[in-house]
Order: structure tokens, then sequence, then C-alpha cells
């Protein structure tokens, strides 16, 4: 390997702001083109309106872009932030950070929320948040030091490919012998190569004495990264305390930290047991119900699921702290030790791998046919290593399997792989194809819409099928549920902004195991609340978890057991706490209703956010193929008879499944009228005049955009 | 004697996780259980004897990824 060496391109030092009330008041810009660094004020509209977080992202964003920018454009711009509550060492889950992006899969806004300690680290170092824009000659890495109160743009040469070895080298040469006074963000050879790449952050683990990594996953943030030439951003911060964000009342904070921070250390091991094997309990779960991606989301269930559940993930996981934030009692971030690899240039070396979680357990494991627990974890470790969203490489390879499998494609098209579901040593080429952008791992690199557009077009497959199976909605790929028998679902992917992500909305159980809302209207409030309640934790650096992965013990007896108001009402003391503004429960409801909003707008700048882009693949609504009709033939029957008074009496499958469909998609679009009322929007899907007025996000450009659409009241 | 949500339960032999339920007479719809360190899933109820000495949870909620 070649000497690490790093050219100075552009420094500005500057004196670092003090923390007043969860902000630094300040955001950080740099332009790799120009190069410029400079420091932009934070207004009192920006924290009324924005809150921070998600919020500042976009806003720096929409002032970055035009409608017409497109996500290689220099011009777009990456931005990181934290929240005002982030970098609360004693309560649970406060040290998220979000990416916004323009997305290569998309072409609209995307936002990606990850652990790790970079975004507390730059808030502290003086920025709520960084915004990026150019592109660098060379690979260049950004250095925000706060401790030395420098921010650098540093050509630099030496680094290896993977974000794995990248991580580490710049962890040990800027921590100047303290490793956890630093976080950074990097990417890998596959960010560069597809458009699915992701950013991995860093935090550093002082048990096992190495950085571990997090991952801001979705919609290709690592692959507009890698274009402006970014290798990495580093960051440099000292100890944290409570103090450290300057909370406006110290007291009231550490109480409600304390109760929180309590509750989960009591409650979790007797619930889910998120800090001994994370999110690996729904593995088994979801089979039961039914609701397991297995095959492509052709069915919810297999009978080796249990292979790659939490059973056989507790013994593989590296026992001690996984907290990816200071002090987080959930500590969920587990990772597995001396784990050897059968392929790629780890082959036969011990790596750590950090994961897997349940999405990359079901989109690399059951989605694909694959129930072997090393396999999910090699695959894991390499999509980490090569900057790849685990989601959309399982939820695309599922893809391209079905469409093998369907022969739609073969192996003339991908290079003699065989693509059946269930190859791991085919699943494994694809991944490190992608590493390089050759073969056909290039291709389902491309994502599914990009996929079905080259079948289609080069290889002669039927795209009316595709549509129906390609698992990804305004471009994104499906999280890893199963949402056919879950209306209130298909609502929350189809109508989340960025597309199917399930962090908007996940009500499965409460629509489809419960039964809690039945009509139209109250599945569209719960896509109301819902939606904006998660919003809120993306404005604050926080992490949703603890708000309703483990719950108290009384919870049942209360009016709403699903919203878990007592934590709701902590997390209004805790934002009081520390911005000083006193806030209500509604009072989050409706910060997060403006970014919301204001983030659907945007969406519509970008030539998007209409009733159209709303749309589902049949798949996430229902059986597309008579085999999946028939597999579940006793369910569709007696919905068909019972629920929808069709008389099913001598009529075939394919009739059957044709009448479902027509039902279901009538359904689809019953409920996003509904919704779109909840909302206060157009029938199309645009906020209205009134809302966005009442939200008081109604700036000039806002109204003009609203006009530009014949949005007038 | 099994264990249920930290106090002390009879225990019978063939009892399953719904026979459970049904005993301590608790009404909250419960998706899922569980018997020492595996996830019961309520279409399993019926089907799933808990063990002599178990820790039984009552698992308030799945509340997804």
């Amino acid at each position: 390997m070649t000497e690490l060496r790093f050219k100075e391109i552009k420094t500005l030092k500057f004196e670092r702001a003090a923390i007043e009330r969860g902000y630094a008041n300040q955001t950080l810009y740099v332009n790799l083109s120009k190069p410029e660094i400079s420091i932009k004020p934070v207004t009192q509209k920006m924290k009324e309106t924005f809150i921070g977080g998600k919020g500042f992202d976009l806003w720096l964003l929409w002032n970055a872009v035009k409608g017409t920018t497109q996500w290689d454009d220099p011009e777009n711009a990456i931005c990181v932030s934290c929240g005002p509550l982030g970098g609360t060492p004693i309560y649970p889950g406060s040290g998220k950070s979000i990416v916004t992006t323009l997305s290569p899969t998309t072409g609209s806004v995307m936002d990606s929320n990850v652990g790790g300690y970079f975004g507390p680290y730059l808030k502290f170092s003086g920025f709520d948040a960084i915004e990026i824009q150019g592109e660098a000659e060379r690979e260049t890495v950004v250095l925000i030091d706060g401790i030395d109160e420098k921010v650098q743009v540093l050509e630099v040469s030496g680094l290896p490919e993977d974000a794995y070895e990248t991580s580490r080298i710049l962890t040990d040469h800027f921590g100047q012998g303290k490793p956890r006074n630093i976080s950074v963000i990097s990417s890998g050879p596959g960010a560069r190569h597809t458009l699915i790449g992701c950013l991995n952050f860093t935090w550093y683990d002082a048990g096992r004495k190495r950085a571990r990594y997090k991952q801001a996953g979705r919609g290709g943030t690592g692959t507009v990264f890698s274009r402006k030439n970014i290798k990495a951003l580093v960051v440099r911060w000292d100890a944290v305390t409570l103090s450290t964000n300057r909370p406006s009342d110290e007291e009231a904070l550490k109480e409600v930290a304390k109760m929180h921070s309590h509750e989960i250390v009591e409650l979790d091991p007797k619930q889910n047991e998120m800090a001994r094997i994370g999110t690996t309990h729904l593995v088994t779960i979801m089979n039961d119900y039914d609701l397991l991606p297995t095959t492509n989301y052709r069915y919810g269930q297999h009978p080796q699921a249990a292979n790659i559940g939490a059973e056989v993930y507790r013994r593989l996981f590296d026992k001690g702290f996984d907290g990816c934030w200071i002090g987080c009692t959930v500590a969920c971030s587990h990772g597995i030790k001396d784990f050897v690899p059968m392929t790629g240039p780890y082959k036969g070396m011990k790596v750590f791998v950090d994961g897997p979680e349940y999405e990359t357990i079901a989109g690399c494991g059951s989605n694909l046919g694959i129930f072997d627990p090393y396999t999910v974890t090699e695959i894991n470790f390499y999509c980490d290593a090569y900057g790849i969203d685990t989601i959309s490489f399982g939820t695309g390879l599922a893809f391209a399997m079905e469409c093998f499998e369907m022969g739609l494609i073969n192996e003339t098209h991908t290079g003699g792989l065989d693509l059946s579901f269930g190859n791991r040593i085919s699943a494994m080429e694809i991944l490190h194809q992608m590493a390089t952008g050759k073969g056909f791992g290039g291709i389902v690199g491309q994502g599914i819409r990009k996929m079905k557009e080259i079948f289609s077009k080069e290889y002669g497959a039927d795209l009316k099928i595709m549509q129906d199976i390609g698992m990804e909605a305004k471009g994104l790929e499906f999280s890893e549920y199963m949402t056919k028998e879950s209306l209130a679902q298909q609502g929350g992917y189809g109508l989340a902004l960025k597309g199917p992500q399930h962090d908007e909305a996940w009500l499965i159980f409460l629509d489809m195991v419960h039964n809690y809302m039945p009509t139209f209207e109250q599945k569209a409030e719960a896509l109301h609340w819902f939606p904006m309640f998660r919003t809120w934790f993306g404005l604050c650096g926080l992490c949703k978890l603890p708000w309703n992965d483990i719950v108290p013990e009384d919870n049942a007896e209360t009016l709403e057991p699903a919203k878990i108001m007592k934590h709701v009402e902590w997390y209004a003391r805790f934002f009081s706490a520390v911005t000083g503004r006193k806030s209500k429960p509604d009072d989050l409801i409706t910060m997060s209703e403006a970014v919301y909003n204001f983030q659907r707008l945007f969406n519509l700048k970008m030539g998007f956010g209409r009733r159209e882009h709303d749309a589902i693949p049949y798949r996430a609504a229902g059986p597309v193929t008579k085999e999946e009709y028939e597999s579940r033939k006793e369910r569709y029957d007696k919905q068909l008879a019972e629920k929808h008074g069709v008389d099913i009496t001598g009529k075939g499958t394919e009739e059957k499944v044709q009448i479902l469909r027509r039902l279901r998609e009538e359904m689809y679009e019953k409920l996003k009228d509904a919704v779109y009322k909840r909302r206060g929007w157009t029938a199309d899907g645009i906020p209205k005049v009134a809302t966005v007025k009442r939200l008081k996000i109604d700036f000039p450009e806002v109204l003009e955009l609203l006009k530009a659409n014949g949005v007038t009241e | 004697m099994i264990k249920v949500r930290g106090k002390d339960y009879p225990w019978r032999k063939g009892m399953t996780v719904a026979d459970l339920l049904k005993e301590i007479g608790d009404s909250y719809p419960y998706a899922v259980v569980r018997v020492n360190e595996k996830a019961i899933s309520k279409p399993n109820f019926d089907t799933t004897v808990v063990p002599d000495n178990s820790e039984v949870y009552l698992i308030p909620m799945i509340a997804g990824g």
C-alpha cells in the first residue's frame, strides 16, 4: 500500500461557536469545486420552522438546488445534521445524524437517519449542519476539527478502497492517540460504481478498541458522496457530558433522561432484548405472521426462517456494550467478531462485522431464498465495506432473481450466473461485481427502476410483469415487510415522501393483526399521526427505538396504546428542557407537519410529489401470479366472498386474481383520497395554500411553486 | 413452577401458551409471548407447550424496524 499523504487545499480557521440550548446557531458550507469553506448563520426563523436535523438539511438543500438539478450535478448538495437534542449522552438514542441529498435512484430528495458520533461531534465543533456542494478534482478528505478550531479540505492519497479500512486508518491518523475523539463518514467502491451507495458513520468502541459502523443506507447517498470525490468526512471533538449541549434546564433534562434510561434497563430484558439481540427478534415473528419477505415478496413465510433468526444470531453476536451513541441503554448495534468470509478480498481473514439487523437479514436472506446466517453475514460485511445499501441490494437482487426464474432474463444476460433463488455463490458474485461496476452486478446496482428499463429495452423482457413484481416506488427499493394484507402499510410505504422505507409508518400489526383501524378514515388518521411523530425524531437527532420498542408496563391501560403517550410526553419534556421552548405532545406533531409538508413540496419542486408518484407495484398490494394466489387460496377466496361479496363459484384462479386486483387497487386509491384529505392536500396530493399558511411555510417560492402547479387555495 | 412477569405461577404438564394466557385472565391482545429466550407468536400459542421452570414474558408490542 502506498504511503498515506495529505495535501492542504483549503483551510478555514474559526472561533468555535458556543452551544446554546442545543444549537450552535451556524452551519458549515464547503464547496469542493471552487474550493470554498464558509460559515452561514442559523436564523431564529430556521429554528422555529425547521427545528434542526432533517429540517435544516432540507432548507439548506432547497436553497442549493434548482428544480432541474440532477443528482450528479455539482450543485447537488449533501447535507448532514444532528438536531437540537442530539448529543445528549444520558437520554437513550440521542446521537443520530440525518443525511439528505438528491438521490440517484429517485431524482428527488432523499433522507437517511444514521447512528454514530458524527452529527453530535459536528455540532459541538460549532456547526448544526454541514452542506457540501461541488466536486473535487481528486480524492478528498474534509476535516472538521472542533478542538483545533479549523476546517480543512485535504487532497488525499494512499487510502485503501473499502470503507472499513479507510475509517480505521483515518481514526488512527486524526485521533492523535484518542480515537474516541474521531468520527468518520466514508463510502466505498460499490458506491462509486452503483447508484445504491451507502455511507458508513463511525463510533468508537472503547471496549473492543475499534471503530464501529452504522449506515445511512437509503437512496444512494454514498453514490453522491463518491461522485463528489469525497473519500471521507472526519470530525474531531473532545469528551461529551450532559452540559456540552448546554441545555436550557439541566435538572429537568436529567430527570426525564434518567426515567427513560432506567425504564429501558428494566424492561428491555423482559421484552424484545434489543440490548442482546438487536432487531433480529423480528425474523421469526414476521415469519409467523406471513410478513417475512420471501423470494421477492411473493410469500411471507418459509420453513427455514428460524435458521436466520434471533436464536442463531444470539449465539453469533459478540457480547459487550453496543451503543452507537454514548450512554444509550438500547445499545442494539451488535456485531460478529472473528468472522471469516468465504469469498472476496477478505476471504480467509478474520473480520469484525457490524450487524446484521432485521432489514439486512430479511433483504439479503429470506428475500433471496437464502437461509444461511453466514452468507447473510458475509453480504452484510461486503455491502458495508463496498459502501452499498443492504436493503436495495437485497430487494434489487430479489427482483433480478425472480426475472431469472421467470425466464425474463437468462444466463446470456447474467454473464453465465445462475440467479435462481437461494444461489448463495451467485449472490456473493453479484455483490463483488458491484465493487467494480462490471458484469451483471453493475446492472443490478443501478436499482430496480433502471433494471426494468434495461431488461425491457435491451433484453426484450415484458415490462408489464416487471412493473408488477419490481418492488420499488418513487425509484427506491422497498424495505423488508410484506404489505399484501395491510392496506394501511401499503400507504405507509407508498405515501412515504422519499419512497418505501418503514421509518415513516409501521402499521402492519395495528392494522392487520389487531384490526384497530378498519375504516379508511382511521387508516388516514394513523397515516397522519405516525409519520408526523416519526419525522420529529429526524428533526431532533434522535433514534425512534426507545419510543416504541420498549414499552411501559402500564401502556396497555392507556387510551391509545400504539402511540405510547407516556414516552411522547417524556419527549416533549426532553425538547423543552434542552431548547427552552416549552412544548406539549401536540406541538411535536405540528413541528413535524411543517417539515413534512415542506419535503412534499420539495418533491413537487423536483418534478414529483403528485398522486401519480405515490403508486406502488401490485406485488405490494396482492398476489400477482396464480401461484401466489393458490398458496393462500383459502384467505383470498374468503376475502372475495365474505368481504367483497363476490360470487366465486366456478371462477378460475386467473379470474379471481384479476377481480381481487381490481378491488385492492380501488381500495388503495380510496386510501390516498382519505390521507390527502387528512393531511390538508389536494386530490392530486399537493399541500393546499391554507395548509402551508397554517404551518408557516408559505415562503414566496413555495406559493409560486403551488401557483405554477395550479394550487391557489 | 414457572415465572410469569417475574411472579411465580403454578405449572402443569401440557400447558400451552394459550392455556396460560386464559388462566391468568389477561385480556390484552398479545401478539407475542416470550418463553425463556424464544419469541412465540399468536398463531403458535395453541401449539406451544410451556416447559416447567420457564420464565414467561408477555410482550406488550411489536413495533417493527
